[in-house]
């Protein structure tokens, strides 16, 4: 985590529609040049809480400051220190890419001498220049989405407020965006959300798993990772058959669990170990594979992922652990 | 407010709604001209604008529909409202966009009346009179159609409610007409206001205990009205009522008569409607 100064700052921040309760006390900072991963199911809040920061929404209860700037007592000093790309990228689809750039720095009030130079810089960054002539609607969604990014980069904001930025997009064009935001992390501190733990994972220096309008976690990758890994569970990949290999392993003194994966490999079976406590019986397989003659071709720990970690906080996890494979 | 103003009014001719608009109002202004102008002979071409207030009732709604409807159905307004602008920028912006659409094209109807000029003298105060009046009616009725614009996300529903709702103003006059004047449906008309009140109250704030205060506030004050003087009650429905007669304010300036009062009167109707658009883009952050 870097150092420095506080940028965002949330505070108890709730949200109400009539009963329902969108957001519940909601408190968090963000440093300058940090990388802020929100993390949550569908409807979890992730947008209402960037709708609150950016002031489109107001907030229950709870304030948002921006560089000590409160949203809602001074939205229009507040406002240009953020950059947002909502889930949805506000686009006119009538316009061409140039038009629509040139009315957001008019928008975001950038003097005229300088649209040209902005719009040519950012549309190198976020390459969109080569289609800088073409109406909106036309664009594939990956350039849609680019154009979104372009739009949150005018007026080079202290603060970029990313709603599921590689969302509906093809992984080459994920990979690409991704990409992009760690090369914006460097200028800019970030805020993004997803419901792709890989994602958040590969671009955050910190994440925030948030659960129906609950902050449930709060800490980096790594460090969420760590918390819940255990060895105790390990997935084989035997060669033999699989009724006989099955028997084999849960016979295996201290294998609480053991299930049948999908077969991977034909003339193999995956199968899932689950010990007692404080058991590594990972040697135990080992030795009763080679007394049987069936050989492994493949032992690993399967270690939690930030999927095991999102579901194991968020209280959705419905036993048995994931394949770092499984995961998109 | 300029960015937004320059966008919504280059909007209106990257869609077919700025031509489809001119269009309809120049064939309009075409046949009234050639009836009364070129036909009957009559110089005064106040006669034209007059006979085309109708086409206000249809041509504003084209232009007012989409003026909030779309920004909020394909979430732009998410650009907008989270950019530096105020949202009485935004509201502006849009309604000075429609205003000056239909400026334009109502300006270039003036080259009728002025190729008339070519061929004798013309009532000109009246003619002046009567642009002057008509882009005031316009801009109120395009004030209305912009707060309905701000109410729904459906451009047809948009439109279709503008149109009952400038129609009911047209016939305003005709409505009071057939209004009762006595005192005792006056004083139940009265307390039917203050109910709606309450329930705007109500809506606005939701807050149950304070709109039953106001409607028990407004039902004392029409009782002690009541029994100090109820004189003030007589009439009171039509004269409500007039208080939104649009059209009956365009008489005195259809007959060459500069009437302050009206500008006040269409200036002050239009603030109106803006005004509660911007409270109702405001509200819905809130709810």
């Amino acid at each position: 985590m870097l150092g420095g100064s506080i940028l965002i700052e949330v505070q108890n921040l709730t949200k109400r529609y009539g009963e329902h309760v969108a957001l519940d006390n909601v408190s968090f900072k963000v440093k300058k040049g940090e990388v802020l991963g929100f993390l949550g199911p569908n409807g979890a809040g992730k947008s209402t809480t960037m709708n609150i920061i950016t002031g489109y929404l107001s907030a229950t209860e709870g304030s948002a400051k921006i560089d000590g700037i409160d949203i809602l007592e001074n939205p229009i000093e507040a406002k240009k220190k953020i950059g947002y790309l909502p889930e949805i990228p506000p686009l006119y689809m009538d316009m061409t890419v140039k038009e629509y750039l040139k009315f957001v720095c008019e928008l975001k009030k950038i003097k005229k001498k300088d649209i040209p130079e902005t719009l040519d810089n950012i549309g190198k960054l976020v390459k969109v220049n080569d289609v800088k002539n073409r109406l909106i609607k036309n664009l594939s969604k990956g350039y849609k989405q680019r154009v979104g990014l372009a739009q949150a980069l005018i007026g080079s904001p202290d603060v970029l407020i990313l709603d599921e930025p590689t969302v509906g997009l093809d992984p080459k064009q994920i990979i690409e965006i991704r990409k992009l935001v760690k090369d914006l992390s460097k200028e800019h501190t970030v805020i993004l959300s997803s419901h792709i733990l890989s994602e958040v994972s590969a671009v955050c220096d910190r994440v925030m798993i948030i659960n129906k309008g609950k902050l449930v976690a709060s800490d980096t990758p790594e460090n969420l990772a760590k918390k819940i890994t255990t060895i105790n569970k390990i997935s084989v990949r035997i060669k033999g058959p699989k009724n006989d290999i099955l028997n084999m392993i849960k016979n295996i003194e201290g294998v609480k669990l053991a299930e049948i994966d999908r077969v991977r490999e034909a003339g193999s079976i995956d199968i899932m170990i689950e010990s007692e406590e404080d058991i590594d019986i990972r040697e135990s397989v080992f030795n009763i594979c080679k007394d049987n003659n069936y050989p492994i071709i493949q032992m690993k720990a399967a270690d939690m992922t930030l999927e095991d970690i999102f579901l194991e906080v968020t209280g959705q996890r419905k036993g048995g652990a994931t394949y770092v494979s499984d995961i998109k | 407010m300029l960015a937004i103003l320059n966008k919504e009014f280059k909007s209106y001719f990257r869609s077919p709604v700025a031509y489809v608009f001119m269009a309809f109002f120049f064939i309009l202004f075409g046949i009234y001209f050639s009836i009364i102008c070129l036909g009957m002979g009559a110089s005064d071409y106040s006669y034209v604008l007059g006979s085309v207030s109708i086409a206000l009732i249809i041509g504003i709604p084209i232009i007012t529909m989409r003026l909030l409807t779309e920004e909020t159905k394909l979430k732009t307004d998410q650009l907008i409202l989270t950019s530096p602008v105020s949202v009485t920028d935004y509201v502006l912006g849009k309604y000075l966009a429609a205003l000056a659409l239909f400026a334009i094209t109502i300006g270039i109807t003036i080259l009728q009346p002025i190729s008339l000029g070519f061929f004798g003298a013309l009532p000109v105060a009246k003619i002046i009179g009567s642009y002057i009046g008509y882009l005031f009616l316009g801009a109120t009725f395009i004030s209305i159609g912009l707060f309905v614009s701000s109410l729904t996300e459906n451009q047809v529903v948009s439109a279709l409610v503008t149109f009952a709702a400038l129609i009911v103003v047209l016939l305003m006059d005709g409505i009071i007409q057939v209004l009762p004047k006595d005192r005792r449906s006056a004083i139940i008309f009265a307390l039917l206001l203050i109910v709606v009140l309450a329930i705007l109250f109500y809506n606005a704030i939701n807050n149950i205990y304070i709109s039953a205060i106001v409607g028990v506030i407004g039902f004392i004050i029409i009782g002690t009205l009541y029994f100090v003087n109820p004189l003030i009650f007589d009439g009171f429905t039509t004269k409500f009522f007039g208080w939104f007669s649009l059209m009956k304010r365009y008489d005195a300036f259809s007959k060459g008569i500069f009437d302050l009062s009206g500008v006040i009167y269409y200036i002050s109707f239009s603030v109106l409607f803006v005004f509660l658009t911007i409270r109702k883009i405001e509200k819905k952050r809130w709810s």
